[in-house]
């Protein structure tokens, strides 16, 4: 990803702001162009809940160019609050807490070191708070 | 108007060191052309030129280097659907009356990168800026699909494995595949994690190959030796990340597209002798298996490992291999996938040969069901 991309970006991957549908009032992250339930183009900016539940998750062994030093890499996808789905990354997780229905929050942290720039890219991770205990699963 | 495949061409799939994309897209150009059909349009499917090669502007670099200086040539891109889309463009051409014989040439050559770049090239069919920013490869992604889905459906690991089983079987006939050798289900449950729950022999191997397809007129078809009719060619798309469907198991463009080419094939379901799926990962066959009903949502695997897909059962998938043994240089699968329907329908498939096969399914996507691309060929009546 080039420096500027991620610029464009910055408030997105730093509040995780998307969009809501000012017609229906549905959101979404990544932001949309066209609201996928209405078809409304009036969407505007929204900041998106930070607490959510794990709908699935992988250990990822080999990983992109960037990210090496973090191997494996725990992702999830997290169903938010408001419904919205969102792929990321799953830190300060002990592997046992780490399940299908896991409750998390988004938090800020470093995403990685630009190799050619040095240029560090911030952005949203999640970390799992607790666990249902009749939830358990996965 | 109608559709034909005169003649194909393919190389073997693998690790070729010492020959250049270009030389496999003229490789399996040369023998597509053996007939006395001269194209006058070429088509490239092809992903990941401008990453693995530094090259891009195919279509005429190949169509220079094949003696078709003057022709119109392109590159068609839909990811590890662009094989089957550039297929779709030459079917269109011919079906409008646009041209009457268009060479379609499918090339990948992945081998020339480093592992983590192939990641990077292959990841390169999601979202930029949501998926690989935060890490995630396309077989992570996989991965997560994959665990939902053994969440969702019960499967086990032993039944997830049936569909790679298959494959390996398949394949170990097919002289143009990438891995020619039997597994068991042990084999893939012990390989080396890639993605948890995916481990390596989930996941169709890095390889460099091409295919070529010779699609012409029912004017021309008269001077092929062998032929077969292409009867439907239907493309869907879906949302474009998983993660921003409402049902990330479904699978609606591989749903829709092989409705919609049935349909306008006229042959139902029930009287397909075969179909190529396209499974890169072990569960993406699995649900795309469900996806065209034939099995019902969450059985894929159970019935694969009961036997309901193999070479003898009563819809062999992947006769040659599929994506998992027969290899998966992505940007020429479909036209691999187009290739071996015609080598059945023609009974030139040797001893992987489908009995009295009529009617070919073949399915290639782009992404997670991003792009999805099916076609429908008969035998010659």
């Amino acid at each position: 990803m080039m420096a500027i991309q991620y610029w464009r970006n910055k408030d997105r991957y730093y509040r995780l702001i998307g969009v809501s549908c000012t017609r229906c009032g549905r959101d979404f992250f990544p932001p949309v162009y066209r609201c996928r339930k209405c078809g409304s183009e009036e969407l505007k900016d929204k900041e998106m809940p930070k607490e959510g539940k794990i709908v699935t998750f992988t250990r990822l062994y080999e990983t992109l160019p960037g990210f090496e030093t973090q191997a494996p890499l725990n992702l999830a996808i997290v169903e938010l609050k408001n419904g919205v789905k969102v792929l990321g990354q799953v830190v300060d997780t002990p592997e046992e807490l780490l399940k299908i229905g896991a409750h998390v929050r988004a938090v800020f942290r470093r995403i990685r070191v630009d190799g050619e720039s040095g240029q560090i890219l911030y952005g949203y991770k999640f970390v799992v708070e607790h666990v249902d205990a009749r939830r358990e699963t996965g | 108007m109608r559709v034909f495949v005169a003649s194909v061409g393919l190389t073997k799939i693998g690790d070729h060191w010492n020959k250049s994309l270009v030389d496999l897209a003229v490789e399996a150009g040369r023998k597509a052309l053996s007939s006395k059909i001269e194209p006058d349009y070429l088509i490239i499917g092809n992903m990941f030129s401008s990453l693995a090669a530094s090259q891009e502007h195919l279509g005429a670099l190949v169509a220079d280097s094949l003696g078709l200086k003057g022709k119109p040539a392109f590159k068609v891109e839909a990811a590890c659907a662009s094989g089957a889309t550039a297929f779709h463009t030459a079917y269109n051409l011919v079906k409008s009356g646009a041209s009457e014989s268009v060479l379609v040439i499918g090339v990948e050559k992945m081998r020339d990168l480093e592992p983590e770049y192939v990641s990077q090239a292959l990841a390169m069919a999601e979202s930029a800026e949501y998926t690989q920013f935060v890490g995630a490869s396309f077989a992570a992604l996989n991965g997560l699909l994959a665990r939902l889905y053994m969440h969702e459906t019960g499967t086990t690991r032993d039944e997830l494995s049936s569909i790679p089983v298959i494959d390996h079987k398949n394949a170990v006939s097919a002289w143009h595949a990438q891995f020619r050798k039997e597994i068991t289900p042990e084999v893939v449950s012990r390989s080396s994690i890639v993605a948890d729950p995916l481990r390596l022999f989930d996941c169709a191997p890095v390889g460099d190959g091409a295919a070529a397809a010779l699609v012409v007129s029912e004017r021309l078809v008269s001077e092929a030796s062998k032929f077969v009719e292409v009867l439907s060619s239907s493309v869907c798309t879906n949302n474009f990340s998983i993660y921003e469907r409402d049902d990330m198991l479904s699978f609606s463009s591989t749903r829709e597209a092989f409705e919609k080419a049935i349909s306008t094939a006229s042959v139902p379901k029930g009287k397909i002798s075969f179909a190529e799926i396209h499974d890169a990962f072990s569960v993406t066959g699995a649900i795309s298996l469900e996806a065209m009903g034939f099995s019902k949502k969450g059985f894929a695997c159970k019935d694969a490992a009961e036997g309901k897909y193999s070479l003898n059962g009563e819809l062999p998938i992947n006769t040659f291999g599929g994506l998992k043994a027969r290899g998966h240089p992505v940007g020429a699968t479909g036209i691999y996938q187009i290739a071996e329907a015609y080598l059945q329908l023609t009974e030139q498939a040797g001893e992987n040969q489908v009995k009295g096969a009529r009617y070919g399914v073949t399915q290639n996507m782009g992404g997670i069901d991003t792009t999805t691309v099916v076609h429908v060929l008969g035998s010659a009546e």
